[in-house]
């Protein structure tokens, strides 16, 4: 258990060390979403589902940072490991490979919890309510971290240079976060498309926070929070097993 | 005795490239191990397997009888690596590398620092204890790493080219450093390509060529039966051909026919004496040169069908 500790508080400590890389982007970001789309958009939108589109935007805006956070921490701080071979300072040791993800993965946790919630001060500069079901934020506030923090663990071993690790998130997660219905309801899209939005895992994120957070969502919580558990192990057992066989961890 | 290092049947594929092949060995607890080959001999892969950063394709490989694939847990807790490359965690200071390495071994926190300060001093860091490992020199880093392997207090000290690149009076200190530690009973394994640093501290070799283990045995005794004294045998006149009742020693004429430069074995010291003086040679002097481990390393990697003794 000691040795576990260790790992998370490294992992903790390192995007501390950086937290102008870290944290202040992120907050500074949502700060313009929140002020251009909620405030400029919002006054020709008005409401959306009987709620004011400004509210509307921060379950959305809350879950696409929670996403990126933790992507980024994991998905970084093992490449750069690799990268810089300090990752044998760890295989060396007597931590399980199960210790070794779960530590990773705690890191990338507290992060995206960091960023989440400066986002949620900022939000609260602009717009205040209080969150109809907290526990159910708790819940897809670790879940879905947990789950970018695997798939962050799982590119930085894929990756071989840092670009790859950037073209993932342009490129595939920052489009469907957009698409799984940040700034839009799934009422707002054509009938016709409607049916695509569904194999959007991040659809069902996003929507999970919102009912958190307002009470309302576009499909019934319990299949949101189906989507993000299954998810979930089966990135984790992903992860735990590519370190278990050595995937270029090992030579 | 108990065994501490135990490999048996090792192989390793490279992709297509047999890395090791059927490598067997043993190291007794307390014992200081010297494992020497050229580059690329398959030195580090086998350290590498034993510390869990290589998997292997064939074979057993044990450590204080525990096996390294299914007690993973047990064998690298036994174990400090001192491996050849730099491999620091960017993001962290001499100290917290050293309190960090402690911490994943399992080392309470402040266990930990205690005994990171202890070895930043031990190894005259201390003034570096808050910097990074890029303002360290070179000698510094090195020093690190061997701080870093031993913070966990592992019963057997892996080294893989410890003294690589280091100036004179480090690699002295080391040396000095490892015996106390041997002594104190850590197990050492040391790779190296220097031969004499092997030779003063090693109580038995392995030599490993072309992944194949090509010698193992103590280190006095393999350089004996590799080799025998080197005698140079200095002439008062030229000689042109080596003359022919011993022409069966390996004979090099060297300067123009005036010294002689054989190995004595089989009384061959004896027969060209008498030889010279049959054929009224005048001896001006001779040297002879106790054979050292580096005589014997030379002669294994470059004749391949020398065997190890049984």
């Amino acid at each position: 258990m000691i040795g576990f500790q260790a790992l998370v508080h490294r992992e903790i400590f390192r995007f501390i060390s950086v937290f102008r890389q870290t944290i202040f982007p992120p907050v500074v970001s949502s700060f313009l979403y929140i002020f251009i789309f909620g405030f400029s958009l919002g006054r020709h939108i008005k409401t959306v589902e009987g709620v004011p589109y400004l509210t509307y935007l921060i379950p959305g805006l809350l879950m696409m940072y929670i996403i990126e956070g933790a992507y980024a921490n994991t998905s970084s701080s093992l490449f750069i490991s690799r990268w810089a071979n300090n990752i044998e300072e760890l295989l060396v040791t007597p931590l399980s490979y199960v210790e070794m993800v779960m530590a990773m993965l705690i890191g990338g946790l507290v992060r995206s919890s960091v960023t989440a919630t400066g986002v949620y001060c900022v939000s609260l500069m602009f717009v205040r309510f209080p969150p109809a079901h907290p526990e159910v934020m708790v819940f897809f506030l670790i879940f879905v971290s947990l789950t970018f923090s695997s798939a962050g663990m799982i590119m930085a071993l894929f990756a071989e240079e840092f670009e790859h690790l950037t073209v993932v998130t342009t490129f595939v997660i920052t489009p469907l976060i957009f698409f799984g219905g940040v700034f839009h309801s799934i009422t707002m899209v054509p009938e016709a498309l409607r049916w695509v939005t569904q194999f959007n895992p991040m659809f069902y994120m996003v929507n999970g926070m919102r009912y958190a957070m307002l009470g309302i969502s576009d499909v019934p919580l319990g299949q949101c929070m189906t989507v993000v558990v299954c998810i979930f192990f089966v990135l984790f057992s992903v992860t735990v097993y590519l370190f278990r066989i050595g995937f270029k961890l090992r030579k | 005795m108990e065994t501490a290092i135990s490999i048996k049947n090792l192989s390793k594929d490279y992709r297509r490239l047999r890395a090791i092949e059927d490598v067997s060995l043993e190291v007794e607890a307390g014992e200081f191990f010297g494992f020497l080959g050229p580059n690329g001999a398959g030195k580090t892969t086998t350290i590498s397997v034993l510390t869990g950063l290589a998997n292997f394709s064939a074979g057993q490989v044990r450590v204080f009888g525990h096996d390294v694939l299914t007690e993973y847990r047990k064998t690298r807790a036994l174990i400090g690596l001192v491996p050849q490359e730099f491999n620091f965690d960017p993001f962290l200071t001499a100290k917290q590398i050293l309190t960090y390495e402690a911490g994943y071994f399992g080392v309470p926190k402040r266990q930990a620092k205690e005994r990171a300060e202890e070895l930043l001093g031990f190894f005259k860091l201390t003034e570096k204890s808050n910097d990074g490992y890029k303002k360290l020199s070179g000698g510094m880093k090195r020093r690190l790493l061997i701080a870093r392997a031993l913070v966990h207090r592992p019963k057997i000290l892996i080294l893989d080219e410890p003294t690589a690149g280091v100036d004179l009076e480090l690699r002295y200190q080391l040396w000095d450093f490892l015996r106390g530690l041997n002594k104190e009973g850590t197990t050492i394994f040391l790779t190296t390509h220097y031969i004499e640093e092997a030779e003063k501290l090693c109580s038995r070799i392995g030599v490993i060529h072309r992944g194949k283990i090509v010698a193992l045995e103590p280190t006095e005794a393999l350089v004996r039966r590799m080799s025998g004294d080197q005698v140079e045998l200095y002439l008062k006149k030229e000689m042109l051909s080596v003359p022919e009742d011993v022409e069966a020693i390996p004979i090099v004429l060297e300067d123009k026919g005036r010294k002689l430069r054989f190995e004595e074995r089989d009384n061959a010291v004896a027969k060209v004496l008498k030889s010279l003086h049959n054929h009224g040679y005048e001896i001006d002097r001779i040297d002879i040169r106790r054979p050292t481990l580096e005589d014997a390393f030379l002669r294994l990697i470059r004749d391949p069908k020398e065997k190890a003794a049984p």
